[in-house]
Parts: C-alpha cells; sequence; structure tokens
C-alpha cells in the first residue's frame, strides 16, 4: 500500500481514488448511454407525452383543448369506468392468487415426488405459457361455446343442469374469462417456484427429516420461506397482468355481455382508437401504470420486510 | 437518512415533472385556429395535358372480393394514360384506427376510404385534413346520386355539424345494406312462403317454429354484430327522415322518436316465441352465419356480403328489402364506402377524377362481376344466380324510395357499443325496450354536451 507506507494512514488519499474512480464512472456511463437513450426515446418520452395528453380534451388530430384534471376528476363517471375495476379486483384473485396456490401446490408435488416422466407433466402445464393470448382465446371460445366440449362433458357426466353459454351469461361471463387466466398462469407459477426449490440446499430436507418433520412442515418451514422472493415476482407478474387485461377479452367477449367483462384497458382502446378520446384514454393510461407501480412496490416492500 | 437509492428515485421523479411541466405548455394537436375547410377549386380540362402524374390511393378493399377495384383502376388508366394510381389495401380496422394520423402525415395518401360519423370522416374534417369536393360536386353532377347517400359524407365546413352542408366524401359505386336473407329449402320443408311484406315474415316464422324449425338464426356473443336483427327492425317501424335525423344530431328529434322501442319489443317478442337460435347467447356471429348457410335456419338478419354461398345454394338462398308494414315504403340501413381526398393533395383534380370514376358505372359493373352488390347505377346482374339477383332487387328498391338510413352507430362514437350491450342486456331480460330507449337518449345527449 503505496499512499498508506506514504501517509502513514489506513485510508488512500483522495486524489488517486477520485479520478480512478471518475474515469470508472464515465465508462459505466458510457456503456449505458445507448440503451438509456433507447429507454428514454421508448418510454420515458411516451410517458411525459401521456402525462401531458392527460390533461386536454383531444381527438388526435385537431388542436386540443386544456382542460386540467378533468379527466382525473371525472375518472370514475366515465362509462363503466366503475364496473370495470370491480371485473379487474375478480381477475386479479383468478389470475395472481389461484395460479400462486395452485402452482405451490403442483411446484411441490412435481421437485419432491419421484414421478414417471415428470418432465412431460412440466412440459404440458407450462405449454399455455408459450401460447399466445389470442390462440388461448380462441381455444376457450370452442371450449365454452354451447355445444362445446365443456357442456358436452357436463352432459355426459350427468352435470347436464349445469351446462350454460359460459361467455354469453351475465353471471359466468367473468369467472369464465378467468379461468382461462387460472389456466393460463399456473404454469409459469409453477415453473417458477419449482425453480425456487430446486434451489433449496437437499441438506435442509435431510435435517428437517432427522428432526422428525414431515411433509407438511417441510412444505412449510422450509419450501414456504424459500419461496417468498419468487412468490412476489409471480404476484407482481400475475396481478399487473391482470390489471391491464386486454386482449383475452378484446377477443372472447369485447367486454360483454352488456358490460360484464369491462376491464380498464378495454375502455382505454375503444377511447383512444374508437372514439377517439385521447385526454381521457390517457388518464386511464396514468392510473393504471400508477396503480401497477403501486402494487409492485407494495408486494417487494412486505417480501423485503419479512426478509430483514 | 438519504441514500443513493432514494436520491436516484428523487432525482427521477424530478426529472418526469420537468418534462412533464415542459410538455405542458405543449399543446398536442398543435395551437387552436378556426378550421373551416373552403371548396378547393375545381377543373377536369387540364387532367391528361398535366403530364406524368402518381396519386397514391389507401383502401381496405383486398383478395378476391376487391378485384373490381383492380378492374376499375385499370379502366381509369386507359382513360387518364398519364396518371398513374399507387394503391395500397390495409385491413378496414387499421385503416379506420390510424386514418387521422395518416391523413395528418406530411406524405399523406392523396384519396383514402374513410368511416362515416363523428368519430371518423368527423374528426377528418374537422382538424381539416380531408378537401371540401362542393366544387367538384358541381363539376361532376354528384347530386344525381340518392339525396339519403350523399348526406352520409356531408359536414359542415367547421366539422361541427353532420348530415349537411358540404361533401367531405363521395360514395364507390358497392354497397352494403342491412336486410334479411332467407332460407327457401327451409321455408318449403315448415309449408311456409317466401314473404313480401312483414306480416308475411312474422307468419312464415310461426310457421317454421311449428315445423320444429328454427325462424331466426342468431348469435349475440360477440358486440356489434348482434344489433343488426335490432336495426333491421327498427327500419320497419321508424321513418327515414327521423332516423337519420337522429343519427345526423340534428337535435330534433329523440330516441324515442325512430323505431327504437317498437323494433326492441319485436325483438324481445321473437326471443319469447322461441324464434331465435337456441343458446344465442354463447354463440358468435361467424358461427351463426356458418349454421344458417348449413341450412339451420329459415331467416337471418344480416349485412350484405356476410356470406359465401355455393352455387347449388344461390338456387334456394334469398334477400328481403321489405316496406315497412304502416308506410308502405322500403326503408333499409345501407351505406357505401366513403371516399375522400386528402387536404394536402397536389392533384385534387386527379383525385377528383378517381373519385368519379370509382362512383361511376363501368365500376357498377365490375362490382357486380365480382359478386358484389351495387350502388348509384343500373348494372346487370350475372346469370343464374338467383340470390343475388334478389339482393340487386332489395338495393334497388331502396334507390327507388330513396329510403336508405345510416348505420345508426355514426350518431355517436360509443354508440354501437351501447346498443349492443343494451340488445343483451334485453334479451337476457335484465333489460326493457324502454332502458334500450333510454340508454341510447343518454349516450346521445352525453355525446351532445361533449361536441
Amino acid at each position: 500500500m503505496r499512499a498508506a507506507a506514504a501517509g502513514g494512514v489506513g485510508r488512500l488519499p483522495r486524489p488517486g481514488r477520485s479520478k480512478r474512480a471518475r474515469r470508472r464512472r464515465w465508462l459505466g456511463l458510457a456503456y449505458v448511454a445507448v440503451p438509456l437513450a433507447f429507454y428514454l426515446a421508448i418510454v420515458i418520452q411516451p410517458l411525459i407525452a401521456t402525462v401531458n395528453y392527460s390533461f386536454y380534451q383531444w381527438d388526435g388530430v385537431s388542436p386540443a383543448t386544456w382542460v386540467g384534471g378533468r379527466n382525473y376528476t371525472t375518472f370514475w363517471s366515465t362509462p363503466d369506468m366503475a364496473a370495470a375495476f370491480g371485473h379487474v379486483v375478480v381477475l386479479i384473485v383468478m389470475f395472481g392468487f389461484i395460479p400462486l396456490a395452485l402452482g405451490l401446490l403442483c411446484a411441490t408435488l412435481l421437485s419432491r415426488a419421484t414421478v414417471k416422466g415428470q418432465s412431460v407433466y412440466r412440459w404440458f402445464l407450462f405449454l399455455p405459457q408459450v401460447l399466445t393470448t389470442v390462440v388461448v382465446a380462441i381455444i376457450w371460445k370452442r371450449i365454452y361455446s354451447p355445444d362445446g366440449p365443456l357442456n358436452t362433458i357436463l352432459g355426459l357426466i350427468g352435470l347436464g343442469a349445469l351446462r350454460r353459454n359460459w361467455l354469453g351469461d351475465f353471471t359466468w361471463a367473468l369467472p369464465s374469462l378467468g379461468m382461462i387466466g387460472v389456466w393460463g398462469g399456473f404454469g409459469f407459477t409453477m415453473l417458477l417456484f419449482l425453480a425456487g426449490i430446486i434451489a433449496i440446499p437437499t441438506e435442509l430436507f435431510e435435517a428437517a427429516r432427522l428432526d422428525g418433520a414431515n411433509r407438511w412442515h417441510e412444505f412449510r418451514y422450509i419450501i414456504l420461506p424459500s419461496l417468498r422472493g419468487q412468490m412476489a415476482i409471480a404476484l407482481t407478474l400475475t396481478i399487473t397482468g391482470a390489471l391491464r387485461t386486454f386482449d383475452l377479452v378484446y377477443v372472447t367477449t369485447q367486454g360483454g355481455p352488456g358490460n360484464a367483462t369491462t376491464t380498464p384497458a378495454l375502455l382505454l382502446y375503444q377511447l383512444a382508437f374508437v372514439n377517439p378520446s385521447v385526454g381521457q384514454a390517457s388518464a386511464i393510461g396514468i392510473v393504471m401504470a400508477v396503480l401497477c407501480m403501486i402494487i409492485a412496490v407494495v408486494i417487494t416492500r412486505v417480501v423485503e420486510g419479512r426478509d430483514k | 437518512m438519504v441514500t443513493r437509492r432514494s436520491l436516484l428515485g428523487v432525482g427521477a421523479a424530478a426529472g418526469l415533472g420537468l418534462g412533464a411541466a415542459a410538455l405542458a405548455g405543449c399543446t398536442p394537436g398543435g395551437r387552436a385556429t378556426a378550421q373551416n375547410s373552403p371548396a378547393a377549386a375545381a377543373s377536369n380540362k387540364s387532367i391528361s395535358k398535366l403530364g406524368p402524374v402518381t396519386i397514391t390511393l389507401l383502401d381496405f378493399w383486398s383478395g378476391d372480393t376487391a378485384k373490381w377495384v383492380t378492374n376499375t383502376l385499370k379502366a381509369f388508366k386507359t382513360k387518364y394514360p398519364n396518371v398513374t394510381v399507387k394503391r395500397t389495401s390495409i385491413d378496414w380496422g387499421q385503416l379506420v384506427q390510424t386514418a387521422n394520423l395518416r391523413l395528418k402525415d406530411p406524405t399523406p395518401p392523396d384519396v383514402i376510404t374513410v368511416n362515416n360519423g363523428w368519430q371518423s370522416l368527423g374528426v377528418l374534417v374537422k382538424a381539416g385534413l380531408v378537401t371540401n369536393l362542393d366544387n367538384f360536386a358541381k363539376l361532376y353532377q354528384w347530386n344525381k346520386f340518392p339525396s339519403t347517400i350523399l348526406r352520409q359524407t356531408e359536414f359542415s365546413p367547421d366539422g361541427k355539424k353532420m348530415g349537411e352542408g358540404s361533401l367531405f366524401g363521395t360514395p364507390v359505386s358497392n354497397s352494403s345494406l342491412i336486410g334479411i336473407y332467407y332460407n327457401d329449402a327451409v321455408l318449403k320443408k315448415a309449408g311456409a312462403d317466401i314473404p313480401t311484406d312483414f306480416a308475411g315474415f312474422e307468419t312464415a316464422c310461426a310457421k317454421v317454429k311449428a315445423a320444429g324449425l328454427i325462424p331466426i338464426g342468431y348469435g349475440s356473443e360477440d358486440k356489434g354484430p348482434n344489433t343488426a336483427i335490432l336495426l333491421q327492425l327498427q327500419d320497419f317501424f321508424g321513418a327515414a327522415d327521423k332516423i337519420n335525423d337522429f343519427v345526423y344530431s340534428t337535435g330534433t328529434v329523440k330516441a324515442a322518436d325512430i323505431g327504437m322501442k317498437e323494433a326492441a319489443t319485436k325483438l324481445v317478442e321473437y326471443n319469447r316465441k322461441g324464434w331465435l337460435t337456441p343458446n344465442y347467447a354463447g354463440i358468435q356471429s361467424a358461427d351463426a352465419i356458418d349454421a344458417f348457410q348449413r341450412g339451420k335456419a329459415a331467416f337471418q338478419f344480416q349485412y350484405t356480403g356476410s356470406y359465401a354461398f355455393t352455387p347449388a345454394q344461390q338456387q334456394t338462398f334469398g334477400y328481403l328489402q321489405l316496406p315497412q308494414p304502416g308506410s308502405g315504403k322500403v326503408v333499409g340501413t345501407g351505406a357505401s364506402t366513403a371516399v375522400s381526398m386528402s387536404s394536402k393533395c397536389k392533384h385534387p383534380e386527379v383525385a377528383a377524377a378517381l373519385l368519379d370514376f370509382l362512383a361511376g358505372q363501368q365500376c357498377a359493373q365490375y362490382v357486380v362481376d365480382n359478386g358484389l352488390l351495387p350502388l348509384l347505377h343500373q348494372v346487370q346482374g350475372p346469370s343464374n344466380n338467383p340470390e343475388f339477383d334478389t339482393e340487386i332487387k332489395g338495393q334497388q328498391s331502396l334507390d327507388r324510395d330513396n329510403g336508405y338510413v345510416p348505420y345508426f352507430d355514426w350518431s355517436t362514437p360509443t354508440m354501437l357499443d351501447t346498443l349492443a350491450g343494451q340488445v343483451q342486456l334485453l334479451l337476457a331480460g335484465r333489460g326493457t325496450p324502454d332502458s334500450l330507449v333510454t340508454a341510447v337518449q343518454k349516450d346521445y345527449d352525453k355525446f351532445q354536451a361533449t361536441r
């Protein structure tokens, strides 16, 4: 330590360190400059522009009229808006929490048990994730149709009374859409949890066994605490995904019957491209973005808080 | 404690805030100026003397059903050898949703197919993006076309009134109507005749039902197409001028006065009598169309151009444009595709000649040869296609009675969604004809208040 020997103190003199550090910092900035420029142009600039649009009444081409915060103060009186957010709550449960529980169950079973051909099961359960939503929607439209497989099976097993027009029924349309989310989402959560469980050192399970732990104890005291990080990721992605649901609804019901399956994203699309009322659409977009950020922060904080 | 992370967060938030504040002074769409599109000067004398001219056409016509466009453009080239029409075709939905941005572009298409109504052509007129065609209308005598068709593309030059004022788009010689299709094979099986009036239609439905067959093929799962039945029923009960006035927002007509309640009442009655396809609430429009073509129902309320009949089916299927039970006049929802000219078009006289050509006799013949419904001109239908003959006959009855009413969804940007949802509520027993009419009026009033 040349500096220490010369100065007789245990600290590096500032000038030498800061010069090197400054060079390193500029080098770092140079590395991120290009992606940062893209990020600013593709994400930040449109975000700022959207915030700006949300304060105007604008058809997209004519000169806009400044309306201040009116698009926000009248937010809940936008037709179907309250209903749309109500529907999102149902979808959050079905897209987020049910796949979380099912994924946890499947991952635990598939990781701990030695089942013949389990990689086939994993592949099969993950399959919905690799399909695009439009394909998924078309498949399920067929499954839910009046003479589709679901009603046929119900009839065959003596549950004919339960047959109905799943996507055309005011009561059942939303849960039916939610079930598509469950089917599509739990393969993802399962894979995420499976990776998490595999990363747990096997010594922990062996030690627990020696202490007399059974399968439930293993799950409760080893698997569950180890998967907090994965659960946070799964919940953040599935819940924000539910909040942004558009393509599934657009392809299957267009928000119908009546307004039984409208979502904020569907209203945003209608206001931005069909009506067009770009200011109101932008306000919806901003509110959704803020909600997504809050949800992500809350979930992360809860998990991080527990880890501390 | 102030950490580096929190400093970064504060910095990012401040940056966003500053950016937003800076942009707040930036009015989207530019500063407001009084938009008032004067009529473009019109002259067709010099087209052949202009030298080589290229104009661009953006439309949605594609596939086999667009042969008439290719043929029309070939004929146009023969008439004006110095003019090249550079054509681009995109999907209808994409065209409608991006037309305003495409026309706002510094190099927009010269001629473009547009959707009618406040939310489409209305926006373009208001923004001064399309040309006022009044002088060309005089030059080419477009007033020879039915006034109910021309009205569909008329706006006040400031874009504040629809259905009156100046012409901002022209029709093409191809129409799309809503009417009733029938399957004579099913009617014969039930011992029913092809109806010639509304009472005959209901008698036939009753007979078909009594024979254990489905009178009206229907699927209401997807919003939009599920309204065809209501709109055709409305055309039986509403006065054409009142429906026109309502859609064009003259402010003189209420939703209760346009036959909507009577139509909704009939629809509920048909539903109660079991005349609609069972489980219609879970059936998509496309599946209902397919089922009807496979002989599963006697009638279907549908848009023309929705079916691809085989030569055998052309002998048994047919189309009805029945007269109103009250007035005896034929009233029907029908329109042509509107074609507009960009206000930045460098050769308006050439573009106007193309508009005129697309609305011409020769184009109408190409349309019919292509198996599509003509408009504006009397043309010879193809031989040995009785089904198509009935469609042409129906369209000509509308021409004769000048009975076109516009698509109802042009009345407000949200009307199609409102109406489609109301039809679903009505048929599910969650709404009444009165609540449907109230919802339509509410939608209308809300839009008028913001216009």
